[in-house]
């Protein structure tokens, strides 16, 4: 992928031959904390429900007759705009998103509202989503990083259209990308093209009001339980806050999360937990770096009465990469799966599109993935011990969904 | 070792190059796509899942599928798994009602061992009775051993906590008379439980054959040379006079016979309903087309007809989410609407839709250009992804079991029009030809 600056607009372009549809993503850097949680999630919706010359109605249509595939997305830091269509459509789709961009009204702010808050109450019937929810409340407390379904559905309706007003001008001028990636035949036409006709995609201020967090709040060990008297399995979400990619100790987490709980069928927790004791069909760890923090956490599903025998597996895992040697072939499998992985998460036009651009507008530059997999390789068993030991010695929190009846002191 | 009998080329939709399509002596078949990329996909696709189940072994498909996994003469369990994986490979492998696939998706210069191994995993399955885990009593003790029958028991009970599947499975089961696509693909506890080793052996023995299975590489390779590999590693044992598993009546249905309303409950603020109608087999083309264009009209996207007369010209909306999709199947396909509301609009809700239905009888020409390029580029976004790629060549080998019908696919579409649509809906979506089914907040009895 190439950078270019043209006219103070940062433009990513990739030429990949013989593909028939573009990948388009614009990318947003959010800066602030939201003045009622939500207000990102209702500008990203409402940059689709109607501009100065189109209802929503006949916005979808023109979008939808010619099969132009956008989709807006408000993230912890940013707000993205995601269109795929065929190399035909160029046109179209361009000026389309210019007008989205430009010239929402925002006038549908009170149906979208409406919308919205039923929908989160549709979405909280899901377990799983619901115990989600819950974990991320109480990790971030009152970091904007906490900003979920229940807390959306707390402020939404303090939300007013001039509070969407504000947070659209905030988005127009704050640090952006276009990001094309597909089989396009003149570089400099394209560049000319955004150049001329993106004006708006100018580059902003950066202003950052989040502070810096990586550090757990949490001062002892929490156990949030959520009660669901119908459900069959019980699910456990059990995590810390952690340090992101903007450390040094990135890649060691992302070996030992590899080797724990990510690389597939073959993780401590799917073959220990699931395949030797039959606890659960899904068990997994995960972790996701945001720009000013990141969460480590471990997932189980499980029947209710296995809610002790889990949590003292994750432990015992935890346990064993802290104090066992990580062997050089293990260690060289992790490294290889995340390698393979990476490359089966960037095929298309549209996966390339998304992931470079968040690394660029994450400040981490285009050549990251390289980066990140060379500092891969230099994670040693010693690393990962230490990574163990320092999650061991951490307040943790557990969140668990799951019938009353199997509640229990922890 | 198998002998090439046949090969043919088949042009498919934006591939740079016709596919290969080998059959072997054995009836085994390969179908080898290009495709360039980082990685190469490599699957099998058998014939067989809950179409070949009965009362007794149902979930014996997906549970043979999670068994493949558990060794073979050759490799111990969890050596394939951790093979794959420590060279870059994302592996899995998935059960429906007409087949079962397993595919791996690796760094192209590792497809030589994931080939080996796939292929070793497909013929030789060892089902090690420790692997499988004691029968026992569902309702009673757990055994101290559980092992994988107790890991597709915690698969069934994820499932009972998933809404949407529990409707799904409650309107499969009205559906049908006697069909075996009436039961669920995953089975029961029960039967889960208790089956035998030598039951599911005899399952794999009987549709684990050459003649009912399908590999399929996608990607940058030498073709002779993965053909080769096919040949030299897919070494099928001679099964011909085992005890033949007996299959249940598969009469396809095509239409529903006795139309009927399920409802049930949970612990739910709102409420889910599907609405299904049977229709003629994926083989149909024409037909299987025109369902793909009237689902794209009644419910793809915001704008379709549901989309934006129940949520975006309303002002106050009691849907939370609608759509239309069409499943496609060997014995008749189905056509589903799934909708998300306001629980306390239940009545108003099934009656609006049936309405929607019935509707269907005037396609406009602006709705079936829409539809007609939705179509079209469902095939480019199907080629982008080696995975996708082998997924829809197994769909085509396997559920419709002729692959040149892929290729067909874009000339039959532009024969179609309003009137044809019209005359598709009219003779499986009429609104007397669609069983219900309900689940509704605790309290809405």
């Amino acid at each position: 992928m190439e950078e270019f600056k043209r006219n103070n607009i940062n433009i990513l372009l990739e030429k990949t031959p013989s593909t028939p549809r573009y990948a388009l993503n614009l990318f947003f850097k959010l800066n602030k904390k939201e003045k009622y949680c939500g207000i990102n999630s209702l500008l990203a919706r409402l940059l689709l429900q109607g501009t100065k010359k189109y209802s929503a109605a006949q916005l979808a249509l023109e979008f939808e007759n010619e099969c132009i595939d956008i989709s807006t997305k408000a993230k912890q830091d940013y707000i993205k705009l995601s269109l795929v269509f065929l190399n035909e459509d160029f046109k179209k789709a361009t000026e389309l998103t210019k007008e989205l961009i430009l010239n929402s009204t925002f006038d549908d702010f009170e149906k979208e509202v409406y919308k919205i808050k039923g929908e989160i109450i549709s979405d909280l019937d899901n377990p799983k989503l619901k115990l989600s929810d819950a974990f991320i409340k109480n990790l971030f407390k009152n970091h904007p990083y906490s900003s979920c379904h229940t807390k959306i559905l707390d402020d939404i309706d303090k939300i007013t259209k001039q509070d969407i007003i504000d947070a659209h001008k905030d988005m127009l001028n704050s640090q952006k990308a276009i990001v094309l990636v597909g089989d396009y035949n003149n570089k400099n036409e394209i560049l000319d093209y955004f150049e001329k006709e993106f004006d708006f995609m100018k580059d902003g201020h950066e202003k950052n009001e989040i502070k810096d967090i990586f550090k757990n709040d949490i001062e002892k060990d929490e156990y949030i339980w959520l009660t669901k008297n119908d459900a069959s399995q019980a699910q456990i979400i059990q995590g810390w806050i952690v340090e992101s990619f903007n450390s040094s100790m990135c890649a060691k987490i992302a070996v030992l999360n590899n080797i724990l709980g990510s690389s597939g069928l073959s993780s401590r927790l799917f073959v220990n937990l699931r395949d030797k004791q039959g606890l659960a069909y899904t068990v997994r760890s995960q972790y996701e770096t945001l720009l000013h923090s990141a969460i480590f956490s471990m997932y189980i599903g499980t029947a209710p009465k296995n809610i002790q025998k889990s949590l003292q597996g994750f432990q015992i895992e935890l346990e064993k990469l802290a104090n066992e040697k990580i062997s050089e072939k293990e260690l060289k499998g992790a490294r290889e799966n995340i390698s393979g992985r990476l490359k089966y998460f960037t095929q298309n036009n549209s996966q390339i599109a998304s992931i470079q651009g968040y690394n660029y507008i994450m400040g981490l530059g285009l050549n990251y993935n390289q980066l990140f997999l060379d500092d891969i390789n230099n994670v040693t068993s010693i690393d990962v011990n230490d990574i163990a030991k320092k999650l061991l010695s951490m307040p943790k929190l557990v969140t668990i969904i799951a019938p009353d009846e199997y509640k229990t002191d922890f | 070792m198998a002998n090439i009998i046949k090969k043919e080329e088949i042009i498919y939709p934006y591939l740079e190059k016709p596919l290969s399509v080998y059959t072997f002596d054995n009836g085994h078949k390969a179908v080898l796509a290009y495709k360039k990329s980082p990685l190469i996909n490599i699957s099998s696709w058998v014939k067989t899942g809950s179409l070949n189940e009965n009362s007794k072994n149902n979930g014996v498909s997906h549970f043979v599928e999670h068994l493949l996994f558990k060794g073979t003469t050759k490799y111990p369990a969890g050596v394939f798994d951790r093979t794959m994986e420590e060279n870059g490979g994302i592996i899995n492998a998935a059960t429906w009602k007409d087949y079962t696939f397993y595919y791996i998706n690796i760094p192209k210069n590792h497809y030589k061992i994931a080939l080996e191994m796939h292929a070793d995993m497909i013929v030789d399955a060892l089902f090690p009775k420790e692997e499988i885990g004691p029968e026992f009593d569902p309702d009673g003790e757990a055994p101290k051993e559980k092992r994988e029958r107790y890991v597709v028991i915690e698969e069934i009970r994820m499932g009972e906590d998933n809404n949407w599947r529990k409707v799904y499975k409650n309107l499969n089961s009205i559906m049908y008379e006697k069909h075996p696509y009436k039961r669920e693909v995953i089975g029961t506890k029960e039967i889960i439980a208790n089956i035998s080793q030598e039951e599911i052996s005899k399952y794999y023995k009987t549709f684990y054959t050459p003649s009912n299975i399908t590999t399929i590489a996608v990607g940058e390779f030498d073709e002779d040379e993965m053909i080769k590999l096919i040949q030299e590693n897919f070494k099928f044992k001679d099964n011909s006079n085992i005890e033949k598993c007996k299959t249940d009546d598969q009469t396809p249905e095509y239409k529903i016979k006795n139309p009927k309303t399920t409802v049930d409950f949970a612990d739910i603020n709102t409420g889910y309903l599907m609405m299904g109608a049977l229709c003629d087999s994926a083989k149909n083309l024409k037909e299987t087309i025109a369902l793909d264009l009237l689902s794209t009209i009644l419910g793809d996207g915001k704008s379709s007809r549901l989309y934006s007369n129940l949520i975006e010209n309303v002002d106050n909306p009691y849907y939370y989410q609608i759509e239309s999709c069409h499943y496609q199947f060997k014995d008749g396909d189905n056509f589903f609407i799934e909708a998300n509301f306001d629980a306390k609009k239940r009545d108003t809700v099934v009656k609006e839709l049936k309405q929607h239905l019935d509707n269907l009888s005037n396609i406009t020409d602006e709705e079936l250009k829409k539809a007609k390029k939705r179509a079209k580029v469902n095939f480019a976004q199907e080629s982008e992804l080696v995975g996708d790629i082998a997924d829809a060549i197994g769909y085509w080998t396997t559920v419709c079991n002729d692959i040149s019908l892929a290729h067909k696919y874009l000339s039959t579409l532009e024969e179609i029009d309003c009137k044809y649509l019209e005359q598709i809906a009219k003779k499986y979506l009429s609104s007397n030809l669609v069983s219900t089914s309900l689940l509704l907040p605790k309290g809405e009895e």
